[in-house]
């Protein structure tokens, strides 16, 4: 046993500070469950956080371009119409090919249509009421709110991977995330111009941190590391190359840093830090109770 | 003067210190008491230093076998312990045991604040310290490792730990830092001021029933129904132990707020015959439940020492226990069977203390006489004395000392307790002028014991410390 010295119900021979050489400590164990990282897996696990920045970047690279009047609202209403139609028939091929008729019949493709008409309507009636809503807020606190904001979208962000039935509901946390980025998107409405702007904008905004993430997560579920990376390039180099158009070089300079850094540089962190790793387990930690 | 002092051992004024005391009950309370009442017995001096107790239970208090309290005007937090700050405890401390002309000090529970601050102060007046550690801590989540920060700054200038079993005593030493590395970062050495001296009990409390001869097995359970005692390993196999053992019954005291689990278990299987639950049993009544039963069942999640398993044991009921924490250290192999945390290992063990128990392989008498033998309160005492003994003679530690050894606690906590011993330092001095040593009340006159039990003597014989347990 080892444990043979460990017992209080006979009189020590040995003082009682006396400490048995061998059986101190003999049940100690360190890192009991530790499995070591290894640098590119932790940069496959940080692609999804890298995904969001960009859509992040993208949004702000859009609402720039519509508030210098650069970008025209009814093509971005157009083009955002065109990608979400275009993304509901990937959603449903998608599940139709992966067997799932009986969860996604037309009767409800025909109430999800219903939906989004009716999205889109309350939407186009809002607009004047966003509009005005924070135009007397100075823009100093606007940019620092919607900054805020934002942060907290990719804070609480789901960045997790690997299978999830597809009609679990999503986390709280996930779902205040999202409504993090349209209350953000919403006051940084207000800074726009025209009424079809600000639509123009919310709708982008439902598009990017509703729908997309949608898509997207349904896709990181079913599909391999290769769509992970792709879905990665394109989304950064797409908030880049806007970027580039919309703000100074500076800006653009810093989104890519940001980029390289949550991509590359947080995962070499974590793993430099995984040798300070020291977990304590012992007799005196609670039992965690088996039940049937 | 004094009767009953051991020869080795000169008389000493002691003050045990700690946010646990009567009138709240609980473990640590009642060892406190009864050390005490026995250090007293053997001619020493004791007194407690506490916090008050709301409505009125503030000021000077005496306990029966001569034992004065003190609670001092303090208001706990949470669970009875006071809100650690370093300071505010110094001005009643120097006067309590400059006027009671203290020589040593007994801080208890690693969540006193008392306690530590009593540890902390009291180098300034040379006094020796001594610090009994009751719980077991883990060290991954956030409270832990504060406490322990906290425990491990306090015991830099502590003389002596006591713990109540091997596993405590590993878990202090590694939360306190109580150990050495050597130059080239591997070997470790243990400090050799850490004792392990178990609790104990009065076996006159705890006698066994009277043999009955029914068929009947009962088994009992005496717990907080609490996450922590493992009462969903209880819900889970009473129910599987009423099927397959027809004789079993079961019989459940305690409360908490696992007891509505435990309900809804009783009404699902229709047991309501099988399991007879009792409700909140006082510490007093405790022998009185135990005695109906003849296996004691504990399901704990974790336990530094287990006195309820002692008990139970020692009125002559057969253990089952889960292995945890010091549990394995308190009872030889033949008066217990253990289990793992786990449904079916709990299911198996009471099995086998069933089949134990229906073919009279447990003998309650003997177990009883048995656990007389291993604990015992004066042995306990005499083993406390030594520790005293030890920490009285050892030399005084100079302030210079206790810097270094404050600065090694890291390069955060360091400077931070360095700065609390200096800014103490100052208020100690503050205090020297503010209230000189020459104004104060000294404590000339103690209780006599020697006349009290002359006094008493014609009426009663009750004057034997110990086994008078008085709860105000």
């Amino acid at each position: 046993m080892g444990d043979s010295q460990k017992i209080l119900w006979k009189r020590p021979a040995h003082p009682d500070s006396y400490i048995p050489p061998n059986s101190f400590l003999s049940s100690l164990r360190k890192n009991p469950n530790f499995r070591p990282y290894t640098y590119w897996h932790v940069v496959a696990l940080s692609l999804p956080a890298t995904q969001q920045l960009a859509t992040i970047f993208i949004f702000l690279a859009v609402f720039r371009q519509l508030n210098e009047g650069t970008l025209d609202p009814l093509f971005l209403v157009g083009a955002t119409s065109v990608a979400s139609v275009l993304g509901y028939s990937i959603w449903v091929a998608q599940t139709w090919l992966g067997g799932g008729y009986a969860t996604l019949t037309l009767a409800h493709c025909g109430k999800h249509l219903r939906s989004s008409i009716l999205i889109f309507l309350s939407l186009l009636v809002l607009s004047p009421v966003l509009k005005t809503l924070s135009a007397a807020t100075s823009s100093d606190s606007i940019y620092a709110l919607s900054a805020g904001l934002f942060f907290l979208n990719a804070l609480l962000g789901d960045y997790r991977l690997g299978k999830v039935a597809p009609q679990l509901q999503e986390s709280l946390i996930s779902v205040l995330s999202m409504n993090a980025a349209i209350a953000s998107s919403v006051v940084l409405a207000s800074r726009l111009q025209q009424d079809v702007a600000v639509f123009a904008l919310i709708l982008f905004s439902v598009q990017v941190f509703a729908l997309s993430p949608m898509l997207r997560r349904r896709f990181q579920h079913t599909s391999h590391l290769r769509f992970r990376i792709t879905s990665t390039m394109v989304l950064t180099s797409a908030a880049l190359f806007l970027s580039a158009f919309s703000f100074p070089r500076s800006i653009s300079l810093l989104f890519f840093m940001t980029f390289a850094a949550i991509t590359f540089v947080a995962p070499g962190a974590l793993i430099w830090a995984q040798k300070f790793k020291n977990e304590i387990r012992g007799p005196w930690d609670v039992a965690v109770p088996k039940v049937n | 003067m004094r009767n009953g002092t051991s020869a080795t051992m000169a008389p000493l004024s002691i003050a045990m210190i700690t946010d646990f005391f009567y009138p709240n009950v609980g473990g640590v309370e009642n060892h406190v008491y009864m050390l005490s009442a026995n250090l007293i017995k053997r001619g020493h001096k004791v007194i407690v230093i506490t916090h008050s107790h709301a409505p009125d239970r503030v000021g000077i208090r005496w306990l029966v076998p001569s034992l004065k309290v003190y609670y001092i005007p303090f208001v706990p937090i949470a669970s009875s312990a006071t809100l650690p700050n370093f300071l505010t405890f110094l001005p009643y401390l120097r006067t309590i045991l400059i006027r009671e002309h203290i020589h040593l000090i007994h801080a208890h529970a690693s969540l006193s604040a008392l306690g530590h601050e009593g540890i902390l102060h009291s180098h300034f007046f040379g006094i020796r310290t001594v610090f009994t550690d009751h719980s077991l801590f883990g060290f991954d989540d956030a409270a832990s490792i504060l406490t322990n920060k906290l425990l491990a700054a306090t015991l830099r200038h502590v003389d002596g730990v006591i713990c109540v079993s091997h596993t405590g005593r590993e878990n202090t030493v590694l939360r306190g830092e109580l150990y050495d590395v050597a130059e080239d970062g591997e070997t470790w050495t243990i400090r050799n001021h850490v004792y392990v001296i178990p609790n104990a009990l009065i076996p006159q409390h705890f006698q066994p029933g009277p043999q009955s001869n029914s068929d009947t097995v009962t088994i009992v359970v005496l717990s907080r129904l609490a996450y922590r005692k493992g009462i969903d390993l209880l819900v889970a196999v009473a129910p599987r132990i009423c099927k397959a053992f027809p004789e079993v019954r079961f019989l459940i005291g305690g409360d908490g707020p696992k007891r509505i689990d435990l309900l809804q278990m009783r009404e699902k299987y229709q047991l309501q015959d099988r399991i007879e639950m009792l409700g909140p049993v006082k510490h007093t009544e405790a022998r009185s439940v135990l005695i109906r039963g003849t296996i004691f069942l504990n399901t704990s999640l974790t336990e530094s020492f287990g006195i309820a398993i002692l008990e139970a044991a020692c009125a002559g009921l057969y253990a089952v226990s889960t292995r945890v924490g010091g549990v394995p250290e308190i009872l030889p192999e033949e008066m217990i069977s253990f289990a793992e945390p786990e449904e079916d290992d709990v299911f198996r063990a009471i099995g086998e203390a069933i089949s134990i128990v229906k073919g009279g392989k447990h003998d309650p008498i003997l177990a009883h006489n048995r656990i007389r033998d291993f604990y015992d309160w004066e042995d306990v005492t005499e083993r406390t004395e030594v520790v005293y003994d030890n920490v009285i003679k050892l030399p005084h530690t100079d302030i210079w000392q206790r810097i270094q050894r404050t600065m090694g606690l890291g390069p955060f906590a360091g400077p931070i307790y360095t700065i609390i011993l200096i800014v103490n330092c100052m208020f100690f001095l503050f205090l020297e002028w503010w209230l000189p040593r020459d104004q104060m009340d000294f404590v000339t006159e103690d209780w006599d014991p020697k006349k009290f039990a002359d006094f008493v003597m014609g009426e009663d014989e009750h004057t034997q410390v110990g086994s008078t347990e008085s709860i105000p």
